[in-house]
């Protein structure tokens, strides 16, 4: 029998995936369940095992390409089976639609285009049936010169990156953002860093999860012309690694003490480091936290996370002359900035949730 | 400057070598006193210079190019006619292993100064034994150069180098061209080999054409000025030694090539202009070739069929704007 | 078959012609012998046809000839080469490929030229020759020299269409051409009496009218004879002669051919009928030359002929690129 081995659907959203190490080659034999290839799905790495027990028989798709859900990306058969070619050729996934479409070009426009290295898809061609002639292309030079820059080095766009700028231009093309900051005073929170040795995030996002609870329109989804709000307050830590940027989620993080989330923060960041995420660290989340403080960033305008409803950024802490109570006192101050999805609420109760967040920042109302 | 017919300037030249080379001498069949060359190239040539000279050969094609061959290893300059291109089939062996290969096979010891001259060409419903053109039969030897002029100039100058090279020549004429009338000076000069002529310049397409086909090219291409297309007219004047450099630069400036041949296409001479292009020249094309060429059947008899199968200035122009 | 034989010589040739006949036929077969043994040791690329056999007719023809006069040759041209003077080393040199080969390796054994004796070249081409013989003639005659053409040809060679077309624009023009048909019987495995109703090729200039005549090819003072009259003739501008000699090939056609085609005992016959022990037992038998002079001459054949294939042997290959030098003048 033969056993075709899927690109998983990793998640609701995971439209095609990138291939990485295959575990075994062609001719060994492999047990069911046993790591079989590398998959790569949005912002995730997930060890795809083997189906059946057999001969992984054909490897169809190779380490580095992008196959959509459900394509074969190799058979496995029983250990003396006899399958013709034919049987396995027909299971060759087609190619992702958009990934390798030919550009229509004569062979003097892709010299020029090469000579100058210039993408010839931004180059309309004016030949028969569109093919884009030496003439276009240099029109296209003459039009653009000086503009555009001559390029060093192409990089296909593949995996996280990929996933990552799909994600994040459909936020930004979606979701109208509007993004409101605000100071806050952490001295409080410093206090309990030192009283609890849990980090300033745990703090951060317990105080955001909090608010979300209470506050819980910032909770929620658009989906077509419904405004879901989720009972579930899942924060995304938006976490920098070698591939790109990962958002491994805390799940109830209202309902989980600091420490609880402490831990959490901790396990997944290094489980981020080490790509060893999976993807129910990925899925789920219904808000995001992120933090530049690190880099010396005093305030950003962040990227909602989709489908989410807004995202919190946060910035360093600095200290800086205050007036309280009508005197000048030297004061931790942090800047958040929370942009929101202006389709499902307006600048009052964005700002109204900033100020619950500030305030349970302030005054460490954060323990149960 | 004074205007003479193609058939005039192929004589001028063979007059003016004989006076000047003493070895120098015509044979073929009814070249000589009498008839004067079936297309009249030779007429009062026997008159000047004698029978032993402007030599009427019995009807013995081989024998013809075997005796040219045999006479220019042993000092002479034999110029040999061939009445119709057709029949140099006859003569085959002489010409592609004989006087291709003599100077080659025998390690350089001997030369072979032989010029062999043959109308080509169809148009004037004599069908297929008297209309082919088989021009790429003969680029296909190796030790022999075939020329091929489209006017009384070049026809006068490049006949003049080929009765004076050391190499056997395939010299190809063409029969709707000889009474065609095109300007040649009075005073000497010779064409070289090898060395094209860009018989009109252009900026949209080359055509790359020989012969007749370089006149219906340049009509065709009178006509796609009118409508907005500047065309390019190349001719290799000669075929082997062929100028890729001519065809390749003017291909660089154009992007589009439509080679003309009135020989089939299939492995004609279009084959071989458009493969030295898609080898030495792709990066410069912005469409496809295209060969204006004779489909693959014999010359057929009767006008209308004729005329179908030679190319023409519409099919010309047809080609032209596919690529456009 | 065998022409009568008398005690006495029959031409008034000088004793030094007489030697000069016998030791070019002598050299000739020691040279085909040679290149059958360097042939066997698989020192010869490609093929070999070998006159061994024959010699009377290529030595007969070309005792007449002067350096200047020309021949052409055929595939089974060693003989006409080393007869016309051209020089065995340089000849075993092309049969083997190399560089100080008279055409630097580019003819082999069928295409072999020594233009600087005559020697117009070898074709490959059965009956090719003719016309280029025949052209060669038609110089002659616009040059307004004496000189003439011997062209060697095979009894095959008579049955294309190039040996009626060059012999008739011989004969109409008067040309000084020798046609030498050398009739070994076969041409390859066909028997000549199987592809022609007339008895002799020679019958056959009647339809040209020009003389015509067969002569025993294995006897060298027939040939010498025969063609003495032929280049009379023809020096005088009176015209071209068709020359049949009667012979035949004591190896196969080419190669190992084993010539299984041809009767045990026509083989013996025609290898009693040996051009050069005829000679040489006439020569011996009229007291021409003394039997010591005979051994001293073979010796020195047989010496000359080492040489030359010590020479070949010891020669280089040309280089490869030199494949592509030589395609024009």
């Amino acid at each position: 029998m033969v056993t075709k081995v899927v690109m998983p659907r990793l998640s609701l959203t995971m439209k095609e995936g990138t291939v990485g190490t295959w575990y075994k080659k062609e001719g060994d034999s492999v047990e069911k369940g046993e790591p079989l290839v590398e998959v790569f799905s949005e912002k995730a790495t997930y060890d795809l095992e083997a189906p059946a027990f057999g001969v992984l028989r054909k490897i169809l798709v190779q380490e580095g390409v992008d196959a959509p859900v459900n394509a074969v990306l190799a058979v496995i058969t029983a250990p003396d089976e006899v399958v013709s070619e034919a049987e396995i050729s027909a299971e060759i996934p087609k190619a992702v639609e958009g990934v390798e479409k030919r550009v229509l070009a004569s062979p003097a426009a892709k010299r020029l285009a090469k000579e100058h290295r210039l993408d010839l898809s931004l180059v309309k061609g004016s030949g028969p049936e569109g093919r884009i002639v030496e003439e276009d292309v240099r029109r296209f030079i003459e039009i653009t010169s000086g503009v555009l820059p001559k390029v060093k080095e192409v990089i296909p766009l593949s995996g996280f990156r990929k996933t990552s700028a799909e994600r994040i231009s459909l936020s930004f093309k979606t979701a109208p953002h509007s993004t409101v900051v605000m100071e806050v005073n952490v001295s409080e929170a410093i206090t309990l860093h030192n009283r609890l040795q849990v980090s300033y995030t745990a703090i951060l996002l317990k105080a955001v999860a909090k608010s979300l609870a209470e506050y819980s329109i910032i909770n929620s989804t658009l989906q077509g012309n419904q405004i879901k709000i989720f009972e579930d307050v899942n924060v995304g830590v938006a976490t920098a690694t070698e591939n790109g940027l990962v958002v491994p989620v805390i799940y109830n993080a209202d309902k989980r003490s600091l420490e609880e989330i402490d831990v959490a923060i901790k396990e997944l960041t290094e489980k981020a480091k080490q790509g060893k995420l999976v993807n129910e660290d990925l899925a789920g989340g219904t808000f995001t936290v992120t933090n530049l403080g690190m880099y010396g960033v005093e305030f950003f305008i962040p990227i909602i996370n989709p489908p989410e409803a807004a995202i919190l950024a946060v910035g360093r802490v600095v200290e800086k002359p205050v007036v309280v109570d009508g005197k000048i006192e030297i004061k931790p101050i942090m800047m958040l900035s929370l942009s929101y999805d202006h389709r499902i609420v307006d600048g009052a109760p964005a700002s109204e949730f900033l100020r619950k967040v500030k305030k349970k920042i302030e005054k460490a109302m954060l323990e149960d | 400057m004074r205007k003479i017919a193609y058939r005039e300037a192929l004589r001028e030249a063979l007059r003016e070598e004989m006076r000047r080379d003493a070895t120098v001498f015509l044979l073929g069949e009814d070249i000589g006193r009498y008839w004067q060359g079936a297309f009249k190239v030779t007429k009062g040539l026997a008159e000047e210079f004698g029978d032993e000279r402007v030599r009427d050969t019995p009807i013995s094609e081989s024998a013809i190019i075997g005796a040219a061959v045999g006479a220019a290893i042993t000092g002479m300059r034999p110029v040999a006619e061939i009445m119709f291109g057709d029949l140099t089939s006859l003569a085959m062996d002489q010409i592609a292993n004989q006087a291709a290969k003599i100077h080659y096979m025998f390690g350089g010891q001997a030369k072979v100064p032989l010029v062999i001259r043959t109308p080509f060409g169809a148009g004037v419903n004599i069908a297929a034994h008297h209309s082919q053109s088989l021009e790429a039969w003969f680029m296909h030897v190796p030790g022999m150069f075939v020329v091929v002029p489209s006017t009384p100039y070049d026809a006068k100058g490049l006949l003049k180098t080929a009765i004076r090279g050391s190499n056997p020549v395939f010299f190809c004429e063409h029969k709707l061209l000889y009474p065609l009338e095109g300007e040649v000076p009075q005073e000497e000069y010779t064409v070289p080999f090898g060395v094209a002529d860009v018989k009109r310049e252009g900026s949209d397409v080359t055509i790359v054409a020989t012969l007749y086909m370089v006149h219906k090219a340049l009509n065709a291409a009178e006509e796609l000025e009118v409508e907005g297309i500047s065309v390019e007219v190349v001719d290799p004047r000669t075929l082997v030694p062929l100028d890729k450099q001519a065809i390749i630069d003017s291909v660089k400036k154009t992007g589009r090539l439509v080679v003309v041949s009135e020989d089939c296409k299939t492995a004609g001479v279009s084959a071989e202009i458009a493969a030295v292009v898609a080898e030495e020249a792709i990066d410069y094309l912005d469409a496809p070739i295209k060969r204006v060429a004779e489909p693959d059947t014999p010359i057929p008899f009767s006008p209308p069929l004729e005329q179908y199968v030679i190319p023409s200035e519409k099919t010309i122009m047809k080609a032209v704007k596919e690529i456009i | 078959m065998i022409a009568e034989e008398t005690r006495k010589l029959p031409l008034n040739l000088s004793k030094e012609k007489n030697i000069d006949l016998y030791r070019k036929m002598l050299e000739i077969r020691c040279f085909e012998e040679k290149v059958f043994e360097l042939y066997a040791q698989n020192l010869v690329p490609g093929t070999i046809h070998l006159y061994t056999g024959e010699e009377a007719v290529a030595v007969g023809v070309c005792g007449n000839l002067r350096k200047d006069d020309y021949i052409t040759s055929t595939h089974r041209g060693h003989g006409h080469c080393i007869a016309k003077g051209a020089q065995p080393k340089r000849v075993m040199a092309e049969i083997l490929g190399k560089k100080t080969g008279y055409c630097k390796g580019k003819g082999g054994s069928m295409h072999i030229a020594d233009f600087k004796v005559g020697m117009l070249g070898a074709t490959a081409v059965v009956g090719a020759g003719l016309p280029i013989a025949m052209g060669a003639g038609l110089s002659i005659k616009l040059r307004r020299t004496d000189n003439v053409v011997a062209c060697f040809f095979g009894d095959g060679a008579s049955n294309q269409g190039t040996f009626h077309e060059a012999i008739n624009m011989a004969a109409v023009w008067k040309l000084p051409v020798i046609f030498v048909c050398e009739n070994n019987v076969y041409a390859m495995g066909t028997r000549q009496s199987t592809v022609m109703l007339v008895k002799n090729v020679a019958d056959r200039a009647v339809a040209y009218g020009i003389p015509g005549v067969a002569v025993d090819g294995n006897d060298v003072l027939a040939v010498y004879e025969a063609a003495q009259k032929a280049v009379e003739m023809a020096r005088k501008g009176e015209g071209p002669t068709l020359i049949e000699c009667k012979t035949y090939r004591h190896k196969g056609h080419s190669r190992i051919d084993p010539a299984k085609y041809r009767p045990k005992e026509e083989v013996e016959d025609w290898l009693r009928n040996d051009p050069i022990k005829r000679f040489k037992e006439r020569l011996l038998e009229t007291n021409v030359v003394m039997e010591a002079e005979i051994q001293q001459i073979e010796r020195k054949v047989s010496a000359e002929i080492e040489e030359a294939a010590k020479f070949a042997m010891e020669s280089s290959y040309p280089a490869a690129e030199e494949a592509l030098q030589d395609v024009y003048a």
